[in-house]
């Protein structure tokens, strides 16, 4: 009977899709937190007082919501990142290693004294990040398109190296490290180089609008633009895109190159508004949370920007959680797995479901039509 | 190079390549299946944590071994659910099974905080002393644990499994040619559910080998540090075969040790880019070495009984 309803409701274009997509994926985060709230009572905690805890942990005041807004920003740019990816059936998982690179790119001029104004300083630290980033990104981008080359294990395996690249880079580099810290840190990055403090008292810099503009202009390119139908062509039907003349190629090529600049962007705009410095380790992580943000949006821009919200509330109220409960902090990243299962887990056979639903019907509709 | 660091990076080789041929057999019959298990490396890291915990808890190294086990089951069994059952996408429910363990190894090893000063007992040396001095051999091989050689014979006995057995024939039929097992009226689920859960037993034990095979400690954040991949990697290049799998792991074991020794020995070369050295290796292999011939047929694609 279930079933049936739900088949009703995708029958009602385009809103349809909207309220079955969603109530899958709130069903799926229901059954998260549930199941996380049993986890949470079996390491001696009340789950109801560890909720409450991470809700006041980043709703209580001005200064909580502040840091939910500077968190939400790697992760909106990540996402969204891994969501073009998903959009053309390419598993962009290097986000982390893009992070690192955008931050070792920007790092790398934001150092530099040239007595620029703030805003070029600014502008080219970003473009040094991005082009960085991307360089990183061409290399499974080619080995994909060209090679054949796994792009998941690759950019993993690339994810590494950019952690062990940005160790030497902040510990043992005479360029670019702060000689004689205390642990392995960069040079302090000029002022002319940091973005601005939007909230006098808070560290909320602009990178949260910075997020939420890109996820908007790609909604709007995957949905309205040449480049966004062949991207939705690969992911949807290689062959089909091959033989109506899509370089496919170049398309992979390109859909990695722009993750990773998303990526890129991401870890800029992370060490020049937050942290001043390159830090080894400084958004470990932060990449893996990027997909879960892609997953639970279900490769959607505006979705991601909904789901990247969800994790940085998750984030800063799981700190506050763990300081008033005792439970560790792991918990949050537990919670986050286990709600992108759930919604997989609930959505896809839901959706199978439903198709077969269809197909039955135009089976009797085909049959219906021969009998006439 | 001397002649004692070449014996140690010998002996290095064999131990680190121990827990990658572990897992890369449990995933040879899951990818030969259908199903690309990306948990593995999620899975090894709550295997090595098991053991730790199992061996400290009971002092008996058999004790860790089973628990290890029933763990490995069970994660495996999660998986088939979701991937075979329930038809998500491999590769995210692999991913969120990493991120999934990442999180709970963390929070249950903090919350077992007495098992960090200890190190607890490790797979035992089954040659005699007088064994282990022989010059060469017995350094090399004599003082290996009992882990490692039992890791070093397994491929040999997967292979004989799925090349010359009734169900190593099945899960190749499964992963090549599904509807026409549904055909011959054999269950093509069950049979990927067999395998997948196999992947997640060794996976586990990979994992527990990691921890019991020589340090007897674990580390939280990154014990395992990407060596799932690694093997999936190698599993890739090995062409689906188990004992060219096994080379290929050997080879990614022999890069890790070396990084090992090199960074001991104060090269030039700072010690950051020898530990890329695994990464790179595996990148190099698997842009040289893909040869999709070998691909299983229905790799990574979901089975759909109902679709024919």
């Amino acid at each position: 009977m279930k079933t049936e309803k739900k088949a009703n409701i995708t029958t009602i274009p385009f809103l349809g899709d909207i309220i079955l997509s969603g109530s899958r994926t709130l069903i799926g985060i229901a059954l998260g937190l549930l199941t996380s709230g049993i986890l949470i009572a079996l390491s001696n905690a009340n789950p109801l007082v560890a909720y409450g805890a991470m809700i006041k942990g980043a709703f209580g005041d001005i200064y909580a919501f502040c840091n939910v807004l500077v968190r939400v920003s790697p992760l909106l740019l990540g996402g969204m990142g891994v969501a073009i990816g998903n959009k053309a059936g390419i598993w962009n998982t290097g986000i982390e290693g893009y992070m690192y690179l955008g931050a070792i790119g920007s790092g790398l001029v934001a150092i530099q004294d040239w007595g620029l104004p703030s805003a070029l300083h600014i502008l080219l630290a970003v473009i040094a990040g991005m082009a960085f980033a991307a360089a990183w990104g061409l290399i499974p981008g080619y080995l994909r398109a060209h090679r054949g080359v796994n792009e998941v294990t690759c950019t993993i395996m690339l994810n590494y190296v950019a952690i062990y690249l940005t160790n030497w880079l902040v510990s043992d580099a005479g360029f670019f490290a702060e000689s004689g810290a205390f642990f392995p840190m960069s040079k302090i990055f000029q002022d002319s180089a940091q973005l601005p403090i939007l909230l006098r008292g808070t560290s909320l810099h602009p990178g949260v609008f910075v997020g939420i503009i890109v996820c908007l202009i790609f909604f709007f390119l995957l949905k309205y633009t040449p480049f966004g139908f062949r991207t939705r062509m690969l992911g949807g039907n290689p062959n089909a895109a091959r033989y109506s003349g899509v370089d496919i190629k170049k398309q992979i090529i390109l859909v990695m190159v722009l993750g990773a600049m998303l990526g890129g962007l991401g870890g800029a705009i992370e060490v020049i508004g937050l942290r001043h410095r390159v830090y080894s380790d400084f958004v470990t992580g932060v990449g893996y949370e990027c997909i879960a943000v892609a997953l639970l949006a279900g490769g959607n821009p505006v979705g991601v920007i909904f789901a990247g919200f969800f994790f940085a509330i998750l984030k800063v109220g799981g700190a506050t959680m763990s300081i008033e409960t005792g439970v560790s902090s792991s918990m949050t990243s537990i919670i986050m797995a286990l709600c992108v299962l759930f919604v997989i887990g609930v959505g896809l056979t839901d959706n199978h479901r439903v198709k077969k639903k269809s197909n039955k019907a135009d089976a009797v509709a085909v049959v219906k039509q021969k009998e006439e | 190079m001397s002649y004692d660091i070449i014996i140690s990076w010998l002996q290095a080789t064999l131990r680190w390549s121990a827990p990658l041929l572990l897992v890369a057999v449990g995933e040879i019959f899951s990818e030969r299946s259908g199903i690309i298990n990306m948990g593995i490396e999620g899975i090894m890291l709550c295997g090595a944590l098991c053991g730790i915990a199992a061996s400290f808890y009971s002092e008996s190294i058999l004790v860790a071994v089973l628990a290890t086990i029933v763990l490995g089951a069970v994660m495996g069994l999660a998986v088939a659910y979701l991937t075979v059952s329930r038809r998500t996408n491999q590769v995210v429910t692999g991913l969120m099974v990493n991120m999934l363990a990442t999180g709970a190894t963390n929070l249950l090893f903090a919350m077992m905080s007495e098992t960090r000063s200890t190190r607890v007992g490790t797979f035992p040396i089954i040659f005699p002393q007088a064994m282990q001095r022989i010059p060469i051999l017995g350094e090399i091989f004599f003082c290996q644990p009992i882990s490692t050689w039992i890791a070093f014979i397994l491929p040999f006995i997967a292979a004989v499994v799925l090349y010359k057995t009734k169900w190593g024939l099945n899960v190749r039929a499964v992963g090549d040619h599904p509807q026409a097992v549904a055909t011959a009226g054999l269950s093509v689920i069950k049979i990927k559910y067999q395998a997948v859960i196999c992947s997640g037993i060794f996976a586990a034990l990979g994992g527990c080998v990691l921890t019991l095979g020589e340090v007897g400690y674990f580390a939280s954040g990154g014990m395992t540090g990407g060596r799932g991949f690694i093997v999936m990697a190698a599993v890739v290049v090995g062409g689906w075969d188990p004992l060219r799998t096994a080379i290929a792991c050997i080879i990614f074991g022999a890069a890790d040790a070396a990084q090992l020794r090199l960074q001991g020995m104060g090269s030039v070369i700072p010690y950051q880019f020898l530990q890329m050295l695994p990464y790179l290796i595996t990148v190099v292999a698997l842009t040289g070495m893909v040869k999709s011939s070998h691909v299983p047929k229905t790799w990574g694609a979901a089975y759909d009984p109902d679709s024919h």
